[in-house]
């Protein structure tokens, strides 16, 4: 099978914890939907509730340029 | 709280609403692409101006290069040209025209040649002769030379002197060598003393695909030939010939005939697909109030100097209309005249799959109707902008990001902060005073102050509505939103008898003419009538009265203001952009929400006008100038003697609005109102505040994320920052906030960002 492609990959390296069930986030596989399209990406993620996480650096960076690019489509 | 749909990608069907004729004939009406006046009189089309531009410039290679263009011969023709040029050039109404003829010949002589550098030209394969000299002859074998058509001239001279020295008399000796040392350069094959007789032409004829013949030898071989002008060719003979006297006539008859010869070589009818040829009439528009009116520089016998043609050529003024372009900073940001701007963003409206380029320019007009009144032609880009907004949601393409705040705003106004009611003691009222949702937004004290006024003044009784008129979703091109919001507006007004409106805004005036029965005036007009209320501030000085785009072609109203300013002691400095052709804000249009640089622009624009304190009369200006740093005020802020202080950010626009409609309920209406307090407590850093005003986070959206986090106890600990952070799906966005605890119960808000896009767990 070929390898997964991932847009974008986040390591929360023990760095960020899920402080509803009190374990840290880990690297996790999300997906960004909008507009009808979705992409795969790797984001810190509770491993018991699932939490995903969005730094304010993505937010603000590769998902504005993606939502703009999509916008005009 | 209300949402808006947001669209989907796969829900696509087509409707017009401009149509392509339409759009045509607004393209039409700029000028922009007009040829300047002096290469419309050209009959070969030189591109005068850029080859005048060229030589100011000192860079007579290139103005050779452009002249070249048109004259394979260019000493000849710039020392024997009749020069229609000069007289159609535009200065000559306020002085001399551009000595274009001398300067061709500074250039023809001081041009440095640009060599081709070994570059190979291949011949074309069909063969041509001419018979005959004289000018007709020597342009046209230099101009199907040019082709790349094997040419070869039979003529009577013995030698290439003395074929080049019939009908250039008027060459000077220097001239004439260099223009003899550029016809030998030339690959042209001459047979030099023939006997041009019927007998020899007959015989030699057979062996070229296309012949052609000076007009004297065309008569003598065949005395029956007829030339057609237009295509220089006699069609009976077959034969591409000469017609006409004069070295113009030559070069141009030269030009159309080369053209004749290239149709025929391709066996093609030599009417077809000609294009335009010859001198036009251009429509081009040229600014000559800041011409001057000098005359040319004075022409020694022997011609320009290199540095004589530079001083002379300098002396254009490069007509370009642009008038559009030196007054919207729109135009101006995106560097193109509205002619091919429509075109591009007509065709973006017509785009189904793919990447639709245009839509920020499309969104950034700000549809104030400045470029229509400055424009000679009467250009209206805002048609354009709206109609292609319009196009796009109709067809389902219109991204919402670009106005969801500001629709979302309207709603708020319409929904949460609306507020309609009679005066106290009257169930159906005269007048109703509609100041506008920028006015409840950034200045409520001066609404409540003018409403107070009225009621106090006015006889029949002056009900209130807080609202707003629409112009927002009208802008957005959310037709349907607006057809909602008007129906909206016409049953409120129905229910307090169908008052007058008396307008706090010339937009709000102007969207609110668009109801039928709707009577309308504006606060300025009553106040006129009523006189200034006690309190009225007196600002005794030069002040700068910023007109509404609201406003534009409503005389009336910037009338009035100019009074009410009067009365108020202001001296009113007055510019050329002042009245119908004030320049927006850059809150017209929703060009604030969609592209903050270009508002900005917009804003400094306006403010180029003066140095002086602003007085407006449509609040969003007044804050857009105070935002800006400028002493701005409303008219009604002095009238009212109120100031609305520092401009307030996105959410205390929201906060003024809901306070005003609960303040005035309680205080005039005597009705309960709902507590707006939050159980907990909440404050924001600077950093937070500002961060939120700039990427449009309000403080309902920070609560809306914190009540939630209340509820789950969902969040995450960064342990780098010590910050917690909590999210929530608000509509169609997802709003982050980093926080702390502080106090009993209360949070500190550090930072707060948002997106548009889902985001969600994906198994496996
Ligand atoms: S003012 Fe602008 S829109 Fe009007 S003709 Fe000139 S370039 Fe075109
Ligand atoms: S002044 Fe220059 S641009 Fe204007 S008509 Fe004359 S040559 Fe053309
Ligand atoms: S911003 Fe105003 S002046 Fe500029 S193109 Fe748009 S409507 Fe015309
Ligand atoms: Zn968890």
């Amino acid at each position: 099978m070929a390898a997964e492609k991932n847009y974008y990959t986040i390591d929360p390296q023990g760095k960020l914890q899920c402080v509803k069930c009190g374990v840290p986030l880990i690297k996790g596989k999300a997906k960004f939907m909008y507009l009808d399209n979705g992409f795969p990406v790797e984001l810190p993620v509770c491993p018991q509730c699932g939490f995903v996480y969005v730094p304010e650096e993505l937010a603000l960076g590769k998902v504005l340029s993606v939502e703009r690019a999509l916008e005009d489509k | 709280m209300s949402q808006i749909q947001e669209r989907g990608s796969t829900h696509v069907y087509k409707v017009n609403r401009i149509s392509k004729e339409e759009m045509d004939s607004m393209v039409e009406r700029c000028v922009y692409e007009q040829p300047p006046f002096c290469s419309a009189a050209c009959p070969l089309k030189l591109d005068t101006r850029a080859m005048l531009k060229a030589a100011a410039e000192g860079d007579f290679k290139k103005a050779l290069l452009l002249y070249e263009k048109i004259a394979p011969f260019p000493l000849i023709l710039s020392q024997g040209c009749e020069a229609p040029c000069e007289k159609a050039c535009r200065l000559c109404e306020v002085g001399d025209g551009v000595a274009v003829r001398a300067i061709e010949a500074a250039v023809a002589r001081f041009g440095e040649r640009s060599k081709l550098g070994g570059v190979f030209r291949t011949k074309k394969r069909k063969t041509t002769a001419i018979f005959g000299s004289g000018l007709f002859a020597l342009f046209l074998a230099g101009e199907l030379e040019k082709k790349a058509y094997p040419v070869t001239v039979f003529c009577e001279e013995p030698d290439l002197e003395s074929f080049l020295h019939c009908e250039t008399a008027f060459l000077d000796e220097e001239a004439f060598e260099l223009e003899a040392r550029r016809l030998q350069g030339k690959d042209i094959q001459f047979v030099f003393g023939c006997e041009l007789s019927p007998d020899f032409f007959a015989e030699q004829r057979a062996a070229f695909d296309v012949v052609c013949a000076s007009e004297a030898v065309a008569k003598r071989v065949y005395l029956d030939a007829v030339c057609i002008p237009e295509l220089m060719f006699c069609e009976e003979r077959q034969l591409v010939m000469g017609f006409g006297e004069g070295v113009m006539a030559a070069a141009f008859g030269a030009k159309k005939a080369a053209l004749t010869v290239d149709r025929l070589a391709q066996k093609l009818d030599p009417r077809n697909t000609r294009g335009s040829e010859g001198a036009v009439e251009s429509r081009l528009y040229t600014d000559l109030s800041e011409a001057e009116t000098l005359s040319r520089v004075p022409l020694p016998a022997a011609g320009y100097t290199r540095e004589q043609a530079a001083e002379e050529a300098k002396r254009c003024i490069q007509c370009h209309c642009e008038e559009c372009l030196k007054s919207c900073a729109y135009l101006k940001h995106y560097k193109k005249h509205p002619g091919l701007l429509a075109k591009e963003i007509y065709n973006n409206t017509q785009i189904i799959m793919g990447d639709h380029q245009l839509n920020k320019p499309m969104n950034a007009c700000s549809l104030c109707g400045q470029c229509t009144v400055v424009c000679p032609n009467g250009f209206d880009m805002a048609r354009v902008c709206s109609g292609a907004r319009r196009n796009m949601v109709s067809t389902d393409k219109m991204p919402l990001a670009p106005h969801e705040f500001a629709l979302l705003d309207m709603l708020f106004s319409n929904e949460e902060a609306f507020l309609c009611r009679p005066q106290p003691g009257y169930e159906r009222c005269k007048y109703v005073f509609f100041p506008g949702c920028q006015a409840a937004a950034i200045a409520p004290a001066t609404v409540r102050a003018a409403y107070e006024d009225l009621c106090a003044r006015l006889d029949g009784g002056v009900a209130l509505m807080l609202g707003c008129c629409g112009a927002i979703c009208d802008w957005a091109g959310r037709y349907e939103m607006y057809d909602k919001t008007k129906d909206f507006i016409d049953r409120e007004l129905a229910k307090l008898g169908d008052p007058i409106v008396i307008a706090g805004c010339p937009t709000c005036k102007k969207e609110l003419s668009e109801h039928e029965s709707v009577q309308l005036t504006g606060i300025w007009d009553v106040l006129l009538e009523l006189g200034l209320p006690e309190g009225a501030k007196k600002l005794e000085r030069p002040v700068a009265l910023h007109d509404s785009c609201g406003a534009r072609g409503d005389e009336q109203v910037q009338g009035a203001v100019r009074t009410l300013c009067g009365e108020l002691g202001c001296e009113l400095v007055d510019t050329p952009y002042s009245g119908d052709r004030s320049p927006c804000c850059g809150y017209g249009g929703l060009t604030a929400y969609a592209n903050r640089e270009v508002a900005q622009e917009m804003t400094e624009k306006c403010l180029e006008r003066s140095g002086e304190a602003y007085v407006s009369y449509c609040m969003a200006c007044r804050d857009r100038f105070a935002r800006q740093g400028r002493e701005s005020h409303h008219v009604l802020e002095l009238v009212y003697g109120t100031d609305a202080g520092a401009p307030p950010d996105i959410s205390e626009k929201r906060y003024s609005r809901l306070t005003l409609k609960n303040d005035l309920l309680r205080e005039i209406w005597q009705e309960e109102t709902a507590e707006m307090k939050l159980d907990y407590e909440l404050t924001y850093t600077d950093e937070a505040r500002r961060m939120m005003d700039e990427r449009m986070i309000l403080t309902a959206d920070v609560i809306a994320v914190l009540d939630g986090f209340r509820e789950t106890g969902e969040a995450i600990l960064d342990s780098d920052t010590g910050l917690l952070i909590a999210r929530r799906r608000v509509g169609n966005a997802t709003f982050w906030v980093a926080f702390t605890r502080g106090g009993d119960d209360g949070y500190v808000v550090h930072r707060a960002y948002s997106h548009r896009m889902q985001v969600v767990k994906r198994e496996g």
